[in-house]
C-alpha cells in the first residue's frame, strides 16, 4: 500500500510492538485476525502496533490519526526508538535504527531528530531558557553559545523575555511553545510530535496549529505528527494515516481520505469533518482540458475553501473557474463534484 | 478444628460482604476465649516454664569476655575493627577540634544568619538567642561533643545512603534486599541497636556512631529511591530523545528532580540521628545526652532540664535548617545576608586566630536550682493536692493498680502462656494467613525460650495501656482537626514541636511530676506518640472524598451518623496505620523508660548496656524487644490491609 520513495527520510517497514510476555503467540493471533481484546484475554499481551509500514519524505508532514489507545504513541516511540519494536525495520535519514548501537542512536538523536510531547515533558527544575538549551548542553555546546541560541528560538516561538521563568509559571500554550523551541534548538531534520496540542484549549490549539504551519513553511522539516483530532489532521497533513487497533487502516492525502474513505471506521471520522472548510477548490477541480471559459463564470483562487465557493455554484448550472496566484485559470469546479463529496460524507 | 479452618479460609483473602467479615471476627474472638478457657481449666500452665530457657546469655557473656581479652591481639580487631574504630574516632575528634577552633561568639550569629537565610528573620533572631542560651547555661563543651558526633553521623549516613538509594532505584535486585531490611530496621526501637555494637566495640563514641548511622540511614535511602522513581517518565524520555547518556540524564534530569525528596530524607535522617545520639549516652557517647542521663540517674531534675533544653534547641535548629535549606528564598534580604555572612566569617576567623574559644564563665547563669525548687514544690503540693485524693500520686497509683498491674498479671500468668501463643496465632490467621500465624507463634516461643516471657508481658502491658490512652486522646482530637482547619493550624506547631524532641528528653519533664516508676514512662510515651495518632487520624478522615460526604448528607445523615457510618469505616485502614505507628513509637519509648524504673524488657536492656556482666541478659532482652516489635508491627499492618476495601479490578 506504500511505495517506497527515493527521498524518504523516515522509512518504517513491518513494525510490530507487543507488550507482554508472549509476543510470538500474540502476533500469530493478530495475523489470524484476532482483535486486541481477544489477544489480551488469551495471552495477557497487548498488541499495540501491528504490521505498520510507511515512509515520510523530506519536508513532508505525515499525520497519524486514531482514537486514544489505538497505538499512536507506541508507534511514534518505536520510530524514535524510545521503545524497541518487537519486529520490523525503522530507518531514519539513511540509518537503520533497529540495528544501530547505543552510540549511533545517541548521535542520531543529537543531530537528526527531536520530539515534542503531549504533556510537554519540560524540566520543572530548569528555567525556560535552560530547557530550550538542554539538547545543546547534552551535546557539549558551551554555556554562552547555547544560551544565545536558546534565546533566539524563544523569540522565534514568540516567548521573548520569558527565558528566566520556570516552565510551571507559564500557561499551557506557552509551555508547549517552550517544548517546540526546545525541539527546534538542536536543528533537527525530523521532528516527532505526540499529540502536542491535545492538552490545550481549543482557541490556543488553533493558534498553535497556525503557527506550526507558518514555521513549517519557513523551515521545511520532516514532521511526524500524532493526533486524535481528525480536523487537526486535515489541517496540517500532507498525508494522513488512520490508525485503528494498532494497524493502519488507510493512508492518503486529506482529499483522498475524505473523498474515498476505506471503510466504516474512516467514514465515521469523515462524516463529522468540516469538509467544506477543509477542502479547497484546487483539490476538487477538474482540469481545463481546453474547455472554453465563459467570461461570465465566477472565478475563485485555488486555495479557496469549498465553503466560500459554494454560493457561486448554488442555483447555477455553470462551473466555477479556479485560478492560481497569477489569476491564470487552472481548472473548473463543478457543482456535481462538490455535492458528491459533501453527500458522500453525510449519507 | 473447624474453627481454625474457617479462620484460615478467611485469612486467605476471601473478602466478601461485611456480614461474613463480622461473623469471622466473632469466630476469631470465640476461638480465643475457648483457648483461654481450655488451658485454664485443663492445665496449670502460667508463666512460660523457666527450665525451657535456652540460656543464650551465658555464651554471649563468654563471647564478650573473649572479645575484651582479644581486643589488642586478634586479627579481627587488628586488621578490621580497630582501623575502623580509629578512623571514625579520628573523624569525630577532628571535627570537634575544628568546631572548637572558632570563637564562641561566632556561633550565635552563624546560626542566626543560617536560619535567617533559610527561614526568615524571626527564625534568625530566635536561633541567635537560643544558641547563646546553650552557652549561658554552661553546656557549651557538651554541645560540641554532641554536634561533632551528629555531624559525622549525618555525613556518613549521606555518603552511604544516597548512593544506596540510587542503587536501589537502579536495580530491582538491590531494592528487593534493601527495602525489607530498611523496613525491619525502622520497626526496631533505636535503643536495641546499641546492644550488638557494645558487644563488639565496647562502650564509647564509635559504637554510638555506628548504631546512630544504622538507625538513621533508612529515610535518606528510601527517599532518594522514591525521589528517583517519581521523576516523571516524560522528562526522562525528553532527555533521551536529545541523545543524553544515562549519566547525563541522571545528573541533569533525575537527580535535580529528586532533590526535594532527597532533602526531605536528609532532614528525617538528621532528626533520627539526633534522637539516637542522645540515647547513645547509654554507651558512653558523651555530650548532652550524657548530662541528661547522669542527672536523671541521680534525680537532679534541674540539671536534666537544662541539658534537655539544650538538646531540644539543637534539634529544632537542625530541623528548621534542614527543612528550610531545600526551599531557601531570602528574597529582599539576600544582599544584607551576604554582607552579614562575610562579616561573621571575618569575625570567626579573626577570633579563631586570637583563640577566643571558651564561652566566658562570667556570662553563665543556671536555671537548674529554680527547676529543682519547682520540682520539690510540685512533689510536695501536687502529689496529693490538699489530701483530697486528687494529684499525681493518686493518679499514678490509680493507673498502676487498676490497669498496668492487673493487665501485666493477666498477660503474664492469668492467661496461660500456651493460650497467649494461641491468641497470637489466631490473630495472625485472621489478619493475614498461615505464614503470619506461624511467624507470630515462632516469635512468641522464641521469647519464651529466651527466658523473657514475664518481662515481655510486662512491657506489652505497659504498651497496651499507653496505646489505649494515646488513642483515647488522639483519635478524637484527630477527628476534630479533620473537621476544623483552624484547630488544625493551631495545633500543628505544637505537634511538630513534640515530634522534633528526641524521645529520651521527654522523660525529663515527666519525672519532675511523677518521679520514677512505670507511670512516667507511660506518660512520656503517650506524649511521644500523640502527634502521630492525631496526624494519621486527621489524614485518614481527610482522605474521604468530598462526594462521599455530600452523598451522606443528601440522605439526611446527621454529623454523628456520618462519622460513624461513613467516614470512620472509610478511614479505617488509615486509622489502623495510626495504631501501628502509635504502637511502634510507644514501644520504643517504653523500652527507654527502663532507665527511670519502667521495668520490663527495657530495664533489662539498660542494665545490659551499663554493666559488663549483664550484657548477655541485655542481649536477650534486646532480641525479645525486636521480636515483640516485629509481632506488633506485622499484626497491625496486616489488620490495616484487611480493613482496606478490595482493590478495583
Ligand atoms: N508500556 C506499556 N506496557 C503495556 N501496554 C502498553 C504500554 N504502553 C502502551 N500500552 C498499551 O498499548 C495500547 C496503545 O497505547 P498508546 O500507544 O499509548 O495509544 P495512543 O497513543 O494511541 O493513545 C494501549 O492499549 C496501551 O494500554
Ligand atoms: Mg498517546
Amino acid at each position: 500500500m506504500d511505495t517506497a520513495s527515493e527521498t524518504a527520510q523516515v522509512r518504517v517497514e513491518g513494525v510490530w510492538k507487543v507488550f507482554g510476555r508472549k509476543p510470538g503467540e500474540a502476533r500469530e493471533m493478530a495475523e489470524a485476525g484476532a482483535t486486541r481484546e481477544e489477544i489480551q484475554t488469551a495471552t495477557g499481551s497487548v498488541v499495540a502496533v501491528r504490521d505498520v509500514t510507511f515512509h515520510v519524505d523530506a519536508g513532508e508532514t505525515f499525520v497519524v490519526m486514531g482514537l486514544s489507545g489505538s497505538g499512536k504513541s507506541t508507534l511514534i516511540r518505536c520510530v524514535s526508538h524510545l521503545v524497541a519494536p518487537t519486529e520490523g525495520r525503522v530507518e531514519l535519514c539513511g540509518t537503520e535504527l533497529t540495528r544501530a548501537d547505543h552510540a549511533t542512536l545517541r548521535n542520531l538523536r543529537r543531530q537528526k531528530m527531536a520530539m515534542v510531547f503531549q504533556h510537554f515533558g519540560l524540566f520543572p527544575h530548569r528555567k525556560v531558557v535552560d530547557n530550550v538549551a538542554y539538547g545543546l548542553e547534552v551535546q557539549g555546546v558551551d554555556r554562552q553559545d547555547r544560551q544565545d541560541r536558546a534565546r533566539e528560538l524563544l523569540d522565534t516561538v514568540g516567548l521573548e523575555g520569558w527565558g528566566d521563568h520556570y516552565p510551571q509559571q507559564l500557561s499551557g500554550g506557552m509551555q508547549q511553545r517552550v517544548g517546540l523551541a526546545r525541539a527546534l534548538a538542536v536543528d533537527p531534520e525530523v521532528l516527532f510530535f505526540d499529540e502536542p496540542f491535545s492538552a490545550l484549549d481549543p482557541l490556543i490549539r488553533r493558534d498553535m496549529q497556525d503557527e506550526l504551519i507558518d514555521l513549517q513553511m519557513k523551515l521545511q522539516r520532516t514532521l511526524v505528527f500524532i493526533t486524535h483530532d481528525f480536523a487537526e489532521a486535515l489541517k496540517l497533513a500532507d498525508r494522513i494515516a488512520i490508525m485503528n487497533d494498532g494497524a493502519f487502516v488507510q493512508v492518503g492525502t486529506p482529499v483522498e481520505i475524505l473523498t474515498s474513505p476505506a471503510d466504516d471506521y474512516v467514514r465515521a471520522f469523515t462524516q463529522d469533518a468540516p469538509v467544506a472548510k477543509v477542502l479547497q477548490a484546487c483539490s476538487l477541480m477538474r482540469p481545463l482540458d481546453g474547455t472554453d471559459i465563459d467570461p461570465g463564470w465566477p472565478q475563485v483562487s485555488s486555495t479557496t475553501p469549498l465553503e466560500t465557493a459554494l454560493p457561486h455554484l448554488l442555483g447555477s448550472t455553470s462551473p466555477v473557474v479556479v485560478c492560481d496566484e497569477d489569476s491564470t485559470p487552472v481548472g473548473l469546479l463543478h457543482g456535481d463534484d462538490v455535492a458528491g463529496v459533501i453527500s458522500e460524507n453525510r449519507p | 478444628m473447624t474453627v481454625v479452618e474457617e479462620a484460615r479460609r478467611t485469612a486467605n483473602g476471601l473478602r466478601t460482604a461485611s456480614d461474613s467479615r463480622l461473623a469471622r471476627f466473632i469466630l476469631a474472638i470465640g476461638t480465643i476465649v475457648v483457648l483461654i478457657l481450655v488451658f485454664r481449666l485443663s492445665t496449670n500452665f502460667g508463666v512460660f516454664p523457666e527450665s525451657w530457657d535456652v540460656g543464650l546469655a551465658d555464651p554471649i557473656d563468654r563471647a564478650r569476655r573473649w572479645l575484651i581479652s582479644n581486643q589488642t591481639s586478634h586479627w579481627l580487631y587488628t586488621v578490621f575493627l580497630n582501623p575502623i574504630t580509629d578512623a571514625i574516632d579520628w573523624g569525630i575528634r577532628r571535627l570537634e577540634s575544628i568546631l572548637k577552633w572558632f570563637p564562641w561568639y561566632s556561633y550565635p550569629p552563624i546560626t542566626g544568619v543560617g536560619l535567617w537565610w533559610t527561614r526568615g528573620r524571626v527564625a534568625g533572631v530566635l536561633g541567635l538567642a537560643s544558641v547563646s542560651l546553650i552557652g549561658i547555661i554552661d553546656l557549651w563543651e557538651e554541645s560540641f561533643a554532641t554536634l561533632a558526633l551528629m555531624g559525622v553521623s549525618v555525613l556518613i549516613s549521606m555518603i552511604i545512603g544516597i548512593p544506596l538509594g540510587i542503587a536501589a532505584w537502579r536495580s530491582d535486585a538491590v531494592a528487593k534486599v534493601v527495602r525489607p531490611t530498611l523496613d525491619a530496621m525502622q520497626t526496631m526501637p533505636g535503643f536495641v541497636y546499641l546492644i550488638p555494637f557494645v558487644l563488639l566495640f565496647g562502650v564509647g563514641r564509635v559504637p554510638a556512631l555506628i548504631s546512630t548511622v544504622i538507625f538513621a540511614l533508612a529515610p535518606v535511602v528510601r527517599l532518594t529511591e522514591v525521589g528517583l522513581r517519581t521523576v516523571p517518565q516524560v522528562t526522562v524520555e525528553a532527555s533521551e530523545m536529545f541523545g543524553a547518556t544515562e549519566r547525563q540524564t541522571l545528573r541533569l534530569v533525575r537527580l535535580p528532580q529528586a532533590r526535594p525528596a532527597i532533602f526531605a530524607g536528609m532532614n528525617q535522617t538528621t532528626m533520627l540521628a539526633m534522637s539516637m545520639v542522645v540515647i547513645a549516652a547509654f554507651i558512653g557517647a558523651g555530650g548532652l545526652g550524657q548530662v541528661v542521663l547522669r542527672a536523671m540517674q541521680s534525680i537532679e531534675v534541674g540539671k536534666a532540664s537544662e541539658a534537655g533544653i539544650a538538646i531540644v534547641i539543637m534539634a529544632i535548629i537542625l530541623d528548621r535548617f534542614s527543612t528550610g535549606i531545600a526551599t531557601a528564598d531570602p528574597g529582599h534580604d539576600a544582599l544584607a545576608l551576604r554582607w552579614l555572612a562575610v562579616a561573621v566569617t571575618v569575625v570567626a576567623v579573626v577570633g579563631g586566630l586570637l583563640g577566643h574559644n571558651e564561652f566566658p564563665e562570667s556570662l553563665n547563669w543556671q536555671f537548674a536550682p529554680y527547676v529543682d525548687d519547682a520540682t520539690d514544690w510540685a512533689r510536695y503540693n501536687l502529689y496529693d493536692i490538699g489530701g483530697s485524693g486528687i494529684g499525681t500520686g493518686p493518679f499514678s497509683d490509680f493507673v498502676t493498680l487498676r490497669f498496668v498491674t492487673p493487665l501485666r498479671e493477666l498477660l503474664s500468668s492469668d492467661i496461660p502462656w500456651p493460650a497467649m501463643i494461641g491468641i497470637g496465632v489466631v490473630l495472625g490467621l485472621w489478619a493475614r494467613g498461615i505464614r503470619l500465624a506461624v511467624g507470630i507463634g515462632a516469635a512468641l516461643f522464641a521469647i519464651g525460650f529466651l527466658g523473657m516471657w514475664a518481662l515481655s508481658m510486662d512491657t506489652l502491658a505497659q504498651t497496651i495501656v499507653a496505646v489505649a490512652i494515646t488513642l483515647i486522646i488522639g483519635v478524637p482530637v484527630g477527628i476534630m482537626t479533620s473537621h476544623n482547619d483552624l484547630l488544625r493550624t493551631a495545633l500543628k506547631p505544637v505537634l511538630d514541636f513534640f515530634q522534633t524532641i528526641p524521645s529520651f528528653v521527654l522523660l525529663v519533664p515527666v519525672i519532675t511530676l511523677f518521679h520514677v516508676g512505670r507511670i512516667p514512662g507511660i506518660i512520656a510515651s503517650v506524649i511521644y506518640a500523640l502527634p502521630a495518632a492525631v496526624h494519621y487520624t486527621d489524614l485518614g478522615l481527610r482522605r474521604v472524598p468530598a462526594e462521599v460526604h455530600e452523598a451522606a448528607e443528601s440522605f439526611g445523615a446527621t454529623r454523628g451518623q456520618r462519622l460513624r457510618r461513613v467516614e470512620m469505616p472509610l478511614a479505617a485502614p488509615e486509622l489502623m496505620v495510626a495504631v501501628n505507628q502509635v504502637i511502634m513509637l510507644i514501644l520504643a519509648m517504653v523500652v527507654i523508660a527502663g532507665l527511670v524504673g519502667g521495668g520490663g524488657l527495657g530495664l533489662e536492656a539498660v542494665r545490659g548496656l551499663r554493666r559488663s556482666d549483664a550484657v548477655g541478659r541485655g542481649f536477650e532482652a534486646g532480641i525479645a524487644i525486636v521480636l515483640l516489635a516485629s509481632i506488633l508491627d506485622r499484626l497491625t499492618r496486616a489488620i490495616a490491609d484487611r480493613l482496606r476495601p478490595p482493590a478495583a479490578v
